[in-house]
Parts: C-alpha cells; sequence; structure tokens
C-alpha cells in the first residue's frame, strides 16, 4: 500500500533548484535513503516532514495531500521526525521533552504518559528518563530524539542521520527497533553509512543531483556493482556503480 | 495542556522569571517603606508605581522564553507538528506570566502581612488598582513575547527590558494628560485618593485587549490582531478623551476624619488613623504652645482631608499636617521631625509673590526666628543631624518672660497674616 506520494516535486533555494522533478512512491517499511553531500537528501526529508513547502508538485503523505490545511493536519499526528540538527531544551528531563513532542503531535492526553514510558523504553533510554537532557551525551541525546518521533506511533517516520553519535552497540539495537518500526509505517531513513541500510531497509533510494537516480531493494543496490567498482563492501561498489551511471547518463 | 504548562513552570524561564520578580518586588518594597506602609491602598498603588521595574523584566522574560525555541534549534522539528503555534506560543507566555505575577505577588503578600495588623482602612477598591497591575504584567510578558518571536537573539530580551522601562518612564512625564491611564504605571498618587471605576475597567480592558493583540500577532494570527487591534483603539480613544490623573476625588471613606479625645485636636483620616497615637505626642505640645495666642491654629488635621486646593498656610485654625509618607513597616511614625516640620507652615509670611518684587530676606529671617520659638523642643531626633547653631536672636526672644514671648509671637503672626514687612522687621532686630 503506498502511503507517500511525490509526483513532479521541484524545491529550490533561490534560482538554484535542489530537487527537480521528482517522483517517489513509498509503502511500509524500513526505506534507506542515500546520496553524496548537497544530493538534496535533507532537502526531501524537510518537504516530507512538511517543513517545507515545495516550489511545484504534488506530495500525499498517508492519503492527505499537504495543499490542503485540514489534510496537512491531520497528516502531521502521524508523523514522526527527526531531523539532521535535533535541538533540544537543555532543563528538560527526557521524559519531560518527548511529553511536550507528544502533546505537540496532538495525542490524547490519557494515552501521553504511557506512550512516553514506551518510547524511552524503545529507544534504551528509560533508565535516564529523568535526567535532564543537559547531562546526556551525544548518543545519548540522538536516542532521546529518537523516541520524541516514535512517541506518537508514527505512520510515516522520517529520520535524518539517526545514527550519528551512536557507538556500534547502539546501531545495532536501532537497527533492530528500525525493522520493528517499518513492520506497519514507513520508516525513511536518511543516511551516509551504508551498512546500515543493508543491515535494516526493505527499499533503497538514491538521489544524486536532485533528482532520484535509483529505487529498489538493498540486493538490487549490491547487484548493480561489480569488482572493478570502488567501496569496502559490496553494497558501497554498487552505491558508487549507480552514481557513475546516472552521472553518466545525464551527460 | 495542564502537563506541558506544568513542565513549562518547572523547566522554562518561569521560574527565573519568579525568582527575578520576587528579588524585584522585596527590593521596591524595601527602598520605599513609607510609600505603602500601613496602608492597604497605599500597598497596591505601590505595587502599580513598582510597574516600571516590573513590566521591564517581565517583557525581557517573555522575549527569553519566545526565542526559546529557534535559539535551541528547535523550529523547524515543531514546524512538523499538528499542534498550532498559537497553542505553544499560549502556554509559553502563561507559565512566565503567571511565573512572574505569583514571584511578585509573593513579596507583595509578605508586605501585607506587615499592613494587616495596622491598616485602619480596607476600602477604596484597591484590590482593583493590583489586579490591573496583574493583568498589566500579562501584557508586558506578552510585548516580550512578540519581540522574542521577530528576534531570536539573546540579546533581544535585555534590549527590550531596557526599551521597556525607559518607555515607561518617558511617558510618566506626560501624567496628568488623560494618556497616562494608558500606562500600566502609577505615577504615585495620594493614597487616599479614588480611581473612578470607568477608569480602571478601561484600564483592563486596554491592557487585556493589548494582551490579545500581542499574542495574536505573535502567533500570525492576522485576524484577531486586527480584532483585538481594533478594541484595544476603540478603549483607547475612550480613555485618552476622558479626565485624566490630576485632581482624583477623594475616597471618602479613606478621609473620614478620626480625632483625639483629650487634649489639643488633632485630626488623622481613617486611612492613617493608625499612626494617630504617634502623631498626637508630637503635634498637641506644639498646638499647647500656641494655645490662647490670637490667629494661631487650634488643630492639627492630616492634609488627606484637606478640601481640594487647600493651601498649607493655615487660614482657619488649622495646620495641616502630611501624612502619606509618614509610616514605617510596622506602622509606626517614620519622621517626627518631619511631622513637626508641618507647624512651620504657620509662620509664613503671606506674602504676594510679584513678578519684578521681591520680598525682603530679612523677612524670612525673622520668619525662622517665630518657628523656631514655636518648634522651641525641637531637637534633631535623627543623630546624623547636626545640633542648630546658637540663634543670638532666638536667645534673647527666649530669655523674656512667657507673656512677653506669647505676646511676640502674637504680633507676629499678625504682621506675618499681613505681610507688614517694616512691622516684620522690627520684630526682628534685637531685644
Amino acid at each position: 500500500m503506498t502511503t507517500v506520494s511525490i509526483s513532479g516535486l521541484r524545491v529550490g533555494y533561490g534560482r538554484r533548484p535542489v530537487l527537480e522533478d521528482l517522483n517517489l512512491e513509498l509503502g511500509v517499511g524500513v526505506h534507506g535513503l542515500l546520496g553524496p553531500n548537497g544530493a538534496g537528501k535533507t532537502t526531501l526529508m524537510r518537504v516530507l516532514a512538511t517543513v517545507l513547502r515545495p516550489d511545484r508538485g504534488d506530495v500525499r503523505l498517508l492519503g492527505q495531500p499537504l495543499s490542503d490545511h485540514a489534510g496537512l493536519r491531520v497528516a502531521r499526528r502521524r508523523l514522526g521526525y527527526l531531523p539532521q540538527s535535533f535541538g533540544f531544551y537543555p532543563r528538560f528531563t527526557v521524559r519531560e521533552f518527548v511529553e511536550y513532542f507528544a502533546w505537540l503531535r496532538e495525542m490524547p492526553s490519557a494515552a501521553i504518559p504511557l506512550a512516553v514510558d514506551r518510547a524511552i523504553e524503545r529507544v534504551g533510554l528509560l533508565d535516564r528518563a529523568d535526567d535532564r537532557m543537559k547531562h546526556l551525551s551525544g548518543g545519548m541525546l540522538r536516542r532521546a530524539g529518537i523516541a520524541q518521533a516514535i512517541v506518537n506511533d508514527p505512520r510515516l517516520l522520517l529520520l535524518d542521520e539517526p545514527t550519528a553519535g551512536l557507538d556500534p552497540e547502539q546501531r545495532v539495537e536501532f537497527r533492530a527497533l528500525l525493522r520493528e518500526l517499518g513492520l506497519d509505517a514507513v520508516v525513511v531513513v536518511s543516511t551516509h553509512l551504508v551498512e546500515d541500510v543493508v543491515a535494516a531497509c526493505t527499499r533503497v533510494g538514491l538521489v544524486d543531483n536532485g533528482r532520484l537516480v535509483f529505487t529498489g531493494l538493498p540486493d538490487e543496490l549490491i547487484a548493480a556493482g561489480g569488482d572493478g567498482d570502488s567501496g569496502d563492501s559490496p553494497i558501497e561498489r554498487g552505491y558508487t556503480a549507480v552514481l557513475r551511471g546516472a552521472r553518466e547518463a545525464a551527460r | 495542556m495542564n502537563r506541558v504548562l506544568r513542565v513549562e513552570l518547572r523547566r522554562g524561564t518561569a521560574p527565573a522569571a519568579a525568582l527575578a520578580m520576587f528579588g524585584a518586588g522585596v527590593w521596591m518594597l524595601a527602598v520605599h517603606v513609607d510609600h505603602w506602609a500601613g496602608r492597604w491602598a497605599g500597598l497596591a498603588n505601590y505595587f502599580r508605581v513598582s510597574m516600571l521595574i516590573l513590566c521591564a523584566l517581565m517583557v525581557a522574560a517573555g522575549a527569553w522564553q519566545a526565542g526559546r525555541e529557534r535559539r535551541r534549534d528547535l523550529d523547524e522539528l515543531i514546524g512538523s507538528t499538528p499542534r498550532p503555534g498559537w497553542h505553544l506560543l499560549l502556554v509559553a507566555w502563561l507559565a512566565v506570566a503567571l511565573a512572574g505575577s505569583v514571584g511578585v505577588l509573593v513579596a507583595f503578600a509578605g508586605a501585607a502581612v506587615l499592613v494587616a495588623p495596622v491598616a485602619t482602612y480596607g476600602g477604596g477598591g484597591w484590590w482593583w488598582t493590583l489586579l490591573v497591575g496583574v493583568v498589566a504584567l500579562g501584557a508586558a510578558t506578552a510585548c516580550g513575547t512578540l519581540v522574542g518571536r521577530l528576534s531570536p537573539l539573546r540579546v533581544a530580551a535585555p534590549v527590550a527590558g531596557l526599551a521597556t522601562y525607559l518607555g515607561l518612564a518617558i511617558l510618566l512625564y506626560w501624567d496628568t494628560t488623560a494618556a497616562a491611564w494608558l500606562s500600566p504605571v502609577n505615577p504615585g498618587w495620594g493614597v487616599h485618593r479614588v480611581v473612578p471605576d470607568r477608569v480602571t475597567a478601561g484600564q483592563a480592558a486596554w491592557l487585556l485587549a493589548l494582551t490579545a493583540l500581542l499574542l495574536a500577532a505573535a502567533a500570525r494570527r492576522w485576524r484577531v490582531s486586527a480584532l483585538a487591534g481594533a478594541v484595544a483603539i476603540a478603549v483607547a480613544v475612550v480613555i485618552v478623551t476622558g479626565p485624566g490623573p490630576h485632581r482624583l476625588p477623594a475616597d471618602p471613606g479613606a478621609v473620614e476624619l478620626v480625632c483625639t479625645d483629650t487634649g489639643p485636636q488633632v485630626c488623622v483620616s481613617r486611612i492613617n488613623a493608625f499612626l494617630l497615637d504617634e502623631v498626637a505626642p508630637v503635634a498637641q505640645p506644639i498646638l499647647a504652645r500656641l494655645d490662647g495666642i490670637p490667629g494661631a491654629p487650634r488643630r492639627a488635621v492630616d492634609h488627606a482631608a484637606a478640601p481640594a486646593r487647600t493651601q498649607d498656610t493655615p487660614d482657619d485654625g488649622t495646620v495641616w499636617l502630611h501624612l502619606d509618607q509618614q509610616s514605617t513597616a510596622r506602622g509606626g511614625l517614620a519622621s517626627p521631625d518631619g511631622l513637626r516640620a508641618d507647624f512651620r507652615a504657620v509662620t509664613w509670611p503671606q506674602c504676594p509673590v510679584e513678578p519684578g518684587r521681591e520680598v525682603n530676606q530679612q523677612v524670612y529671617l525673622v520668619s525662622g526666628l517665630a518657628a523656631a520659638w514655636l518648634l522651641d523642643e525641637w531637637r534633631p531626633t535623627d543623630p546624623a543631624l547636626a545640633p542648630a547653631p546658637v540663634d543670638p536672636a532666638l536667645e534673647s526672644l527666649r530669655a523674656l518672660p512667657l507673656a512677653e514671648q506669647r505676646a511676640w509671637f502674637a504680633a507676629y503672626l499678625d504682621a506675618a497674616a499681613r505681610c507688614d514687612v517694616p512691622a516684620l522687621l522690627h520684630l526682628g532686630r534685637p531685644r
């Protein structure tokens, strides 16, 4: 079932296009979004997060058109978002911070306490739930950020560089969480870490120069690479091969 | 919303605002105890005088709170949530306004504990004065909220606070025009005066409309802004076209006289009645000294009870005592020397001030001699004051028999009332 639908998307900063004529259909599952720096991944995530209005194109989230105010509000209620640059209120405790975002996502107040505890538990921060945010390490802050993103059991979860700052053990746990979340929600993970994509994603998209140059299964991306392509792992070789092919085709 | 409000009250700018407002309140109360001690109306009026500082602090606190999201890089994440922006804004504003108001009200409640056992008059609608002050604190926080939304810079909060202080201070220069009612700062009129209900209601409506306007503008709710703006302007026009704060009527209950039962009559107004037991021992010996002297006043009365435009100079046998700032925190007389000084009005020569015609300065020396004789008991109670130097004229006057001294004083009062300069100069010559 398609729950995210984008067609003819164009986003630019001034006259410079960042995303151009982008079409995308996403269903339930974990979707990895790969691409070099400046390719437009974060811009695409910001459009999906409804914080950036596209110049052109049609965007439907969870069946709701973003051009419609009421539809936008309905979509936002079922949306979870962890931006690349994640800010926080240092004096809030983890619990208070997550609770605050549960309120912002218009959760029924009676459901909030349980949902908050569950979200904090899922990111492994329950023992630090009453610690102030300013006393958390970088990895813990990132996990608190993920907790606020999943507190409302989102149908669409957008995670921009979610594993930055996590140690290897935490990344393994996080991938397990992603797989669990992807069972009944659309999870979009923008990342530089291709091994996260192999380990946790059901599908992968590759953005280059504002265009979607590849969508498919991780295995298909791996298969696109050959021994002659640069990279230390099969998926890295597939990644560089697809990029090279897209750039040659664009010339 | 209650849960989030609780979090904001604990973790947002609210605790710092409460602390700052409490500290400012205590400081303001400590600086001028005599302005509020012993009188409920005085305490409420002083709350409004303190608005000069308190509103500036609330503007700064509101600006700090409202700029928080952008300073903390949370605006994008919050922008992805469905809750309308004005909900956040309202909670943040409410938390700061509530905490700041509670902070300063706790300080004033401490003062109220001192006032309660002493106060002799509780009427006059002082609680409305207080309530409008609390509404003003909300408006100030809303103003800060708008500033914080417009500029996330850290410096915006202190700059906005300072600008508010200066703006309100400048408005105080227009305290005789009706436009002065638009300012939440009370310039400090007599505690026995009563602000008309119409004005109090207008001020409350103006401040509420202003709060709605500022919050709606901060939340970019333009229709609500326009509506609130229209209401604010309409109320402001009504206020500005009405009478100004000068010549406020006296509260009849507050100025009802309470007098001594024995000895020369000393009367104070009901609102200052707690001072009577300390005023009488100061005033009665002086009145006793004047007893029987032709033209001398026979009683001393609180100036708060004086009819409008009454001059300080006694012309109906009454000396007017100024008691508005004559109270210590526990209700005692703050300055007996200041009270005695009110009797100097008895000896003022009634010489009209005319352009191009100056009164002979020697007249004032004679006037000083008469006052020194009248306040014979006068010795500075403040040890910091040096004793008055020996005045040969006064010494020679005192050397006369008492009957002659009293005759001299009667002659002085007669000449002073007529501004008979030759007679006054004659009385000043050495005996």
